[in-house]
């Protein structure tokens, strides 16, 4: 068993030493096609980290006017209390606000010398989400109420993004994925046609079809692995200087939360790179690979 | 050993064999012979399952090979040993590399292939050239080392597709006679041939094809009458051409 094993590894071994340029071809369309298919990946886990992270569909912000006394505030909250489909409301003062606000932009500029310009809030829930426009409605039409923001449009907004992202981006994936399985499998039978004389020989004296095909499927499996491991290489290196790039233009990128972690992309592509190949390469030694 | 029974083969519309019958006894050595296209490399590749019958029945060692799965083949074959016409090897791989590659891929062990190769070839005569490349070795050479490799795993049947194309008469019969020698210790051998003198010499079994049908079955003789009548030998006389031959 062990015997076949080393023999299998060793003809592996040998292919892929003696077909450079077919190895090239192979790994470097696995890496274009895994790279396009992390990108895509990557994008779509920060969108749903940022849908994630949006306040859910039934809590809003509702925004005092600046001149409301504290007094006003606090009797609107009580008031908000007892209508019917509200579960809780929580006041955030002003002051409590501001404080925050400066510790956010601390790194970027100093507020503390301005007077502060935020109103009070309440962060109003109801029980369902389907109560949140009529209570969204009552509130706006309130004198003290300045501004009701549910965020149902921002999350409306990232999720159609989020489905278009995942729309566009599975159908240039999924049309990179065949070409590059087309171009693997294409690659594998080179090498099988390459290799025919060994093949022949193999099949004459009584070799197993699995002992004869078991080197072109694990050719294509590290063939696919090799193009993993770039891919997410540089899918990683991509994203780094991207989003350096964009949180120097724009720093309140800071706040959104952080896009797929390194050792998903890492552990993923490569996996992912070995099964296509492997799979390509299944498909080519099933066609190809014959002992009559 | 192997038997036939009204086996047909037949490629489009052209039969390659029509209703063939024929019984190989284990130890017997037998002349496959016939002009090209007769049939004999078809009757071999029907006996390894690389073809299979049209029609008929096909037996080897006890086994009804038209009626193994793709996957069975190979346990079949490593019951015999198969030299094709072509002989091939593989030119990067040393003589001993050539006939290891063989025992490897059936799964033997480091110690049993070093010792199964060196006994093979000391039995073809080549352990001398053990360490040469195919481009190093003259055909008859490359032959022997095609035959140790068929012969490596040691099996009870030996099938030779024209073993002797493209030798000199001489090195023609040295093969044959290796061959013979491999018969004696109990091998059964079939040999397909169209080389007249190697079996008027060996005085063996003669099977006679023609077109896909045999036409005499002798057990001991030379190259048979029957095809000499249908074919008549053409002597070759130096200096002359076919184009102005009348």
């Amino acid at each position: 068993m062990l015997d076949r094993l080393f023999f299998i590894l060793s003809e592996t071994l040998t292919s892929l030493r003696r077909h450079g340029m077919l190895q090239v071809a192979a790994v470097s369309t696995a890496c274009v096609a895994l790279i396009l298919l992390g990108s895509v990946g990557m994008m779509l886990y920060k969108l749903d980290a940022i849908a994630q992270s949006l306040p859910r569909q039934f809590e809003m912000e509702v925004f005092l006017k600046p001149e409301v006394p504290r007094e006003r505030t606090l009797a609107l909250q009580k008031q908000v209390e007892a209508m019917p489909a509200v579960a809780s409301v929580q006041l955030v003062p002003r002051e409590q606000a501001w404080e925050e606000e400066k510790k956010r932009y601390a790194s970027e500029v100093n507020l503390s010398d301005l007077p502060n310009p935020l109103p009070d809030k309440l962060i109003v829930r109801t029980d369902q989400p389907e109560q949140l426009p009529q209570v969204a409605a009552r509130l706006q039409n309130h004198p003290d109420v300045d501004e009701v923001l549910d965020q149902r449009g921002t999350l409306e907004r990232v999720l159609a993004v989020a489905r278009l992202v995942r729309w566009l981006g599975l159908s240039l994936v999924s049309m990179l994925l065949l070409s590059a399985l087309v171009l693997i499998y294409n690659a594998v039978r080179l090498t099988i046609f390459a290799r025919q004389l060994e093949v022949r020989i193999m099949a004459l004296v009584g070799a197993t079809l699995r002992t004869i095909r078991m080197p072109f499927i694990l050719e294509g499996m590290v063939q696919g692995g090799l193009g993993g491991v770039l891919a997410a290489g540089l899918v990683l290196m991509g994203a780094g200087l991207l989003s350096d790039y964009m949180l120097r233009l724009w720093p309140f990128l800071n706040d959104l939360p952080p896009g797929a972690p390194a050792t998903l992309v890492l552990g993923g592509l490569p996996t992912l790179g070995m099964l296509l190949g492997g799979l390509c390469a299944w498909w080519a030694a099933r066609r190809f690979v014959r002992i009559g | 050993m192997v038997e036939l029974l009204g086996v047909s083969v037949v490629y489009g519309e052209a039969y390659a064999l029509r209703r063939v019958s024929l019984k190989v006894e284990p130890g017997e050595f037998v002349f496959l012979v016939g002009t090209t296209g007769a049939g004999k490399s078809t009757l071999l590749k029907l006996l390894y399952g690389a073809i299979r019958p049209t029609e008929g029945r096909v037996f080897v060692d006890g086994q009804e090979v038209n009626r193994l799965r793709e996957r069975d083949i190979p346990f079949l074959r490593r019951r015999m040993g198969v030299i094709p016409q072509d002989y091939p090897l593989l030119p990067r791989k040393t003589v001993w590399e050539n006939i290891a590659y063989g025992l490897r891929a059936i799964g033997y062990s480091q110690s049993a292939v070093r010792r199964r190769v060196a006994q093979v070839l000391a039995q073809v005569g080549m352990s001398a050239q053990a360490h040469a490349y195919p481009h190093q070795l003259s055909g008859g050479e490359a032959q022997r080392v095609a035959i140790a490799r068929a012969l490596a795993n040691n099996p009870p049947l030996l099938l030779a597709d024209e073993p002797t194309a493209n030798l000199d008469p001489d090195t023609s019969w040295e093969i044959v006679q290796l061959l013979q020698q491999i018969n004696l210790r109990g091998t059964t051998v079939i040999v397909a041939t169209h080389n007249r003198s190697i079996v008027d010499r060996a005085n063996k079994r003669v099977v006679a094809l023609d077109r896909g049908q045999i036409i005499s079955d002798v057990p001991r003789g030379g190259y048979p009458a029957e095809l000499d009548k249908l074919y008549p030998p053409v002597a070759i006389v130096p200096g002359t051409s076919f184009l102005n031959r009348s």
